[in-house]
């Protein structure tokens, strides 16, 4: 058993039976069940908790309940985790952070002696002139400031949550607790959010009534979340939270804020050796049966510190209390001098003393009486307790300093939010309570519409308890005196020295003193810093506290890791139904917007030529496929593309190109008709859910009697290529699928592979091809069937690369790629496809206007006169020195013989024949314009 | 933003959970000025208060609604199935 560790006591928080095994950066160490990380350090008598964030003091425990951030360790690879509310595990990796080689010898410790070069507003001056430095300077300025490094493993997994309770209390003191059993009993669904893994953790004692409290909520059913700390108030209002693995976005009808409040460190020099510890602290690493020293200093003024004195002498450390008043009167005093406590007064610390922990404090007594230096190990500070009133700012509360409570309160609260407890200045337990469940009964009247008013005599009752003014006590003066660096912010290791210069240098406000010198703006989100800082702004401005206000109240009021915030938000990842069948045949996959794609199994050259010569087949799955049927179904056709079909066939298929009213190019493909009133639309593989929602909303607007089906993902298609295409159709397929049977751009139903499919004869990539389309549960056996009935005829599967070859030989284009939002169907040549003599289409009135003009760009193909080069996608097309075009396609060709391409040019340049000249990557190329496809330009092959 | 919508066919819903189309406007018909149709394509009313919009709810019923919201506090006063909206003010 460690030496820290004392013996058991009634309440203890730990498992004795069970003992933890842990590292701490390398070292093996001991815990036992119950601890936290920091409190098994501390058992294994570690003091130096990490390094400071600028000066790289040691620092150590302070506040033990997850407030400051002194204790932020690097737990398996997650940085920044805080020891001291971490439970333990066995086997945990804990490394202490911004310390090398080690936290107990850093050489970064260095640079607590040139503090001089690292003035108020560090990050405006320093490496910034001369500017060429910067560069130099600024990697060792990140390496040797900051906290821990990014975690190497991926992001955290998880999930986000809504939720919509009547009622939401915020914190699981007595207040929040009462204030949640009343509302859950008047029969309101009640929610409590608590951030600590455990109820009533802000609690010095009390710790019975907390438990008759929670049993209470619980037996009227209201939901209790702990490890859940609300770390924001946003627009509705919507209380964001973070538990363990989960994002909650949480929207109550009423909000009670029973945030408690939150323990100050006070402003001496070395305030920050470790050994100086909050009262709280004390407290909850006696519950882990920890004593954090044996030589102890209480200094306060009320009973909260007698009572720390009083467990510290329970455990067997020698206790001197320095106390602020001139005269100490009351019970606890009297205990604590009969327990063998020395008893100081009217006395407060000026300093302490130590290096690498606090070894001695001066105590000034004033009267001009020198100080007495006091050697200790632990000097515990049971100062103010500050009023948590951040999240009710957030919220929209209207802060105002109130002078009986010292502190700003929440003085105008916005509807449906109440408030209890400490936050509202500090009370008794019974006053607590009382508001407590006077909030939680408001709340639930508020939120139910058959809620009663309740039992008047009880709320009388409940009133008289509540009432009365906060209690205060003095609090210890602004700063201490004497050798030393007084941090008034150590997160962010800002002196009271910084701050007099930021003040002198004109930054007296507190936002922009805020802005200049960092202060408040670390990890603790100024919850161990926001009431020196304000009263030491007030004290060096000569204002008052009242007059110097607090910042603006911004989220995150709790430090949230990323790939909590990042929940709920996943990356889509989309494979077709034929993924595993690309997969074994050795396909090199591709992103397609969020689709895996085979971008080619074997070189790309080589399948495109099994598609000129053979026969081969791709997986077309990833268009998007819609169903338009209904009475007016024609009609909504014409009106949403500039083609016409209306005179088209049963049987017939039709290219389309979808436009905006702006004449931009939006998406394009087919279009079967199916029947009367029925087709069979594809759109590009990316323009799915933009086409029907397009599609939707043109209908919701018009009102037509058409449904449309998105049926994307409910039929796999595959596309069959060359020559030989239609003998192996013919094995497969019970149509007849000759040039009589099934022309050109006709389609039908059929089987193929024994499954009813829909058979399309289409030919983006230029040779005798057929699609087809199947339900997706049948795709493999459609594949299986293809390859081997195809295998003789030397069948191959090709990908995305060689269909982009294919269809540039076609001069086909892809949407996005070779249009951008400028392009219009008349510079891309599709003229043909524009029927401006129906009476209205999308984007009718705005091509009537470009006819007129003319276009000014237009797209056409282009080879490469040097073989060997094949210009990148995006190469200038120039005159001169000038741009006056850009290549948007381009691939190599062994059909042509050399690289082809697709570019937009000057319209004088759109001949057939003319030079081009390329630019890219410093060089120069020729190309001729080519207005004819370079693969069967009559379209012989397609409709062979 | 984080308000809810109510959606005509799924109920309150995030505001996440829907796509914007933007305030809602008329169409010129095909034989207006050409200047009507630069106005409805790239003239935005920006009202500072309550405005018609389109939404589309896209990770729920794939309907598109009319909302009323006021662009000041994002409440929302009615939001309704397309056939069921009031004729916008001129």
């Amino acid at each position: 058993m460690s030496p820290h560790r004392l013996p058991p006591a009634p309440g203890e928080r730990i498992d004795r039976t069970r003992t933890l095994a842990f590292t701490l950066d390398g070292t093996p160490l001991e815990g036992l069940g119950g601890d936290t990380v920091g409190s098994a350090m501390a058992a294994a008598g570690i003091t130096i908790t990490g390094r400071s964030f600028k000066y790289h003091r040691p620092r150590g425990l302070m506040c033990a309940a997850g407030a400051c951030a002194n204790c932020l360790v690097t737990v398996d690879g997650v940085p920044n985790v805080r020891a001291c509310t971490a439970p333990l595990r066995a086997g945990m990796r804990v490394r202490r952070q911004n310390a090398w080689p080690s936290a107990e010898r850093d050489a970064g410790a260095v640079f607590d002696r040139l503090s001089f070069a690292m003035p108020a507003g560090f990050y405006y001056k320093v490496g910034q002139h001369p500017r060429f430095l910067w560069p130099l300077a600024e990697p060792l300025v990140r390496r040797v400031a900051g906290l821990g490094p990014p975690p190497s493993a991926p992001a955290l997994d998880a999930e986000k949550v809504h939720l919509h309770p009547d009622v939401l209390v915020v914190g699981g003191g007595p207040a929040g607790l009462a204030a949640a059993a009343e509302a859950a009993r008047a029969g309101a669904r009640t929610m409590l959010v608590e951030q600590a893994a455990d109820l009533g953790d802000g609690l010095a004692g009390g710790g019975a009534e907390v438990e008759d409290l929670a049993r209470e909520a619980v037996a009227a059913r209201a939901e209790i979340l702990t490890s859940t700390a609300v770390f924001g108030a946003f627009e509705g209002p919507l209380l964001a939270a973070a538990g363990p693995g989960r994002l909650l976005g949480i929207r109550s009808a009423q909000t009670v804020f029973a945030t408690g409040a939150i323990e100050q460190p006070a402003v001496f020099p070395n305030n920050d050796l470790p050994g100086v510890m909050l009262c709280g602290a004390v407290g909850r690493l006696l519950r882990h049966r920890v004593l954090p020293g044996r030589r102890a200093v209480v200094w306060t003024s009320d009973a909260r510190g007698y009572a720390a004195a009083a467990a510290l002498l329970e455990a067997g450390a020698a206790v001197t209390v320095v106390d602020g008043r001139p005269v100490v009167l009351g019970p606890e005093a009297e205990a604590a001098r009969a327990a063998g406590a020395r008893l100081v007064a009217g006395a407060t610390v000026r300093r302490a003393i130590g290096r690498r922990r606090v070894e001695a404090v001066e105590v000034g007594t004033g009267g001009g009486a020198p100080p007495q230096r006091l050697a200790c190990d632990l000097l515990v500070i049971a100062g103010f307790r500050m009023p948590s009133t951040s999240l009710l700012a957030q919220a929209g509360a209207r802060l105002r300093h109130d002078p009986g409570a010292g502190w700003f309160l929440a003085a105008e609260l916005p509807p449906g939010m109440h408030q209890a407890g400490d936050v509202t200045g500090l009370r008794t337990l019974e006053a607590a309570v009382a508001q407590g469940r006077l909030a939680g009964l408001a709340a639930a009247a508020a939120a139910l519409v058959d809620a009663g008013s309740g039992d008047a005599s009880r709320r009388a009752e409940l009133e008289a308890a509540a009432s009365g003014r906060p209690l205060s006590s003095p609090p210890p003066p602004p700063l201490g005196a004497g050798e030393g660096k007084q941090f008034a912010c150590l997160c962010m290791d800002v002196t009271d020295k910084e701050m007099r210069q930021a003040i002198a240098e004109g930054f007296d406000s507190i936002e922009l003193l805020k802005r200049y010198t960092t202060l408040s703006m670390g990890p603790c989100q100024s919850k161990a810093c926001m009431w020196s800082s304000i009263r030491l702004c007030a004290l060096m401005t000569g204002r008052t506290e009242a007059q110097t206000g607090t910042p603006t109240a911004r989220p995150p009021w709790s430090p949230v890791p990323l790939g909590i915030l990042a929940a709920g938000r996943p990356h889509p990842r989309k494979e077709t139904a034929l993924h595993d069948r690309h997969a074994d045949a050795g396909a090199e996959f591709m992103w397609a917007g969020d689709w895996r794609r085979p971008h080619h199994y074997a070189a790309p050259a080589d399948e495109c030529a099994a598609v000129h010569e053979r026969v081969a087949v791709i997986d077309v799955s990833t268009l998007g496929k819609l169903r338009v049927r209904g009475r007016q179904a024609v009609e909504l056709l014409e009106r949403l593309y500039p083609n016409r079909f209306g005179d088209m066939r049963v049987g017939q298929i039709r290219y389309g190109l979808m436009l905006k009213d702006d004449g931009v190019i939006l998406d394009d493909g087919t279009v079967c008709r199916l029947g009367e009133d029925e087709f069979f639309v594809t759109t590009t593989s990316g323009g799915t859910e933009a086409i029907e929602q397009w599609m939707e909303w043109w209908l919701a607007d018009w009102n037509l009697d058409v449904r449309v089906l998105n049926v994307s993902a409910a039929y796999a298609a595959i596309n069959i290529a060359g020559p030989r295409s239609r003998s192996l159709m013919e094995r497969i397929c019970d149509l007849d699928v000759s040039a009589r049977g099934l022309p050109y751009l006709r389609t039908a139903r059929g089987r193929v592979a024994g499954v009813e499919s829909l058979i399309l004869r289409i030919g983006f990539v230029g040779e005798l091809g057929y699609e087809i389309h199947i339900p997706s549960a049948c795709a493999e056996h459609l594949w299986d069937r293809v390859m081997e009935a195809g295998a003789d005829l030397g069948i191959v599967p090709f990908g995305v690369e060689a269909q982009r070859i294919l269809r540039l030989e076609k001069q086909h284009i892809l949407v996005g790629q070779d249009t951008d939002a400028l392009s219009d169907p008349y510079g891309a040549a599709m003229t043909w496809i524009v029927k401006l003599d129906k009476p209205d289409f999308l984007g009718r009135r705005m091509l009537l206007e470009l006819a007129e003009r003319g276009p000014q760009e237009r797209l056409v193909g282009f080879v490469v006169e040097d073989s060997g080069t094949v210009p990148p996608e995006g190469a200038a097309v120039v005159e001169g020195e000038r741009p006056v075009g850009r290549v948007t396609s381009s691939r190599y060709s062994a059909v042509a013989g050399a690289a082809i391409g697709l570019a937009w040019v000057p319209v004088a340049s759109a001949e057939e024949g003319r030079v081009l000249e390329l630019g890219f990557d410093g060089r120069r190329a020729r190309a001729r314009v080519a207005l004819r496809p370079f693969v069967d330009p009559e379209g012989a092959r397609v409709r062979s | 933003m984080t308000f809810l919508i109510p959606c005509p066919d799924c109920g309150p819903r995030e505001v996440t959970e829907f796509s914007f189309g933007g305030e809602s406007g008329r169409r010129p018909g095909p034989d207006e000025p050409v200047a009507a149709l630069a106005r409805y394509l790239y003239v935005r009313r920006n009202v500072s208060g309550e405005q018609e919009e389109w939404w589309f709810h896209r990770d729920g019923c794939r309907a598109w609604l009319v909302a009323r919201r006021d662009t000041r506090s994002n409440r929302i006063s009615s939001a309704v199935r397309p056939v069921e909206r009031t004729p916008a003010a001129p």
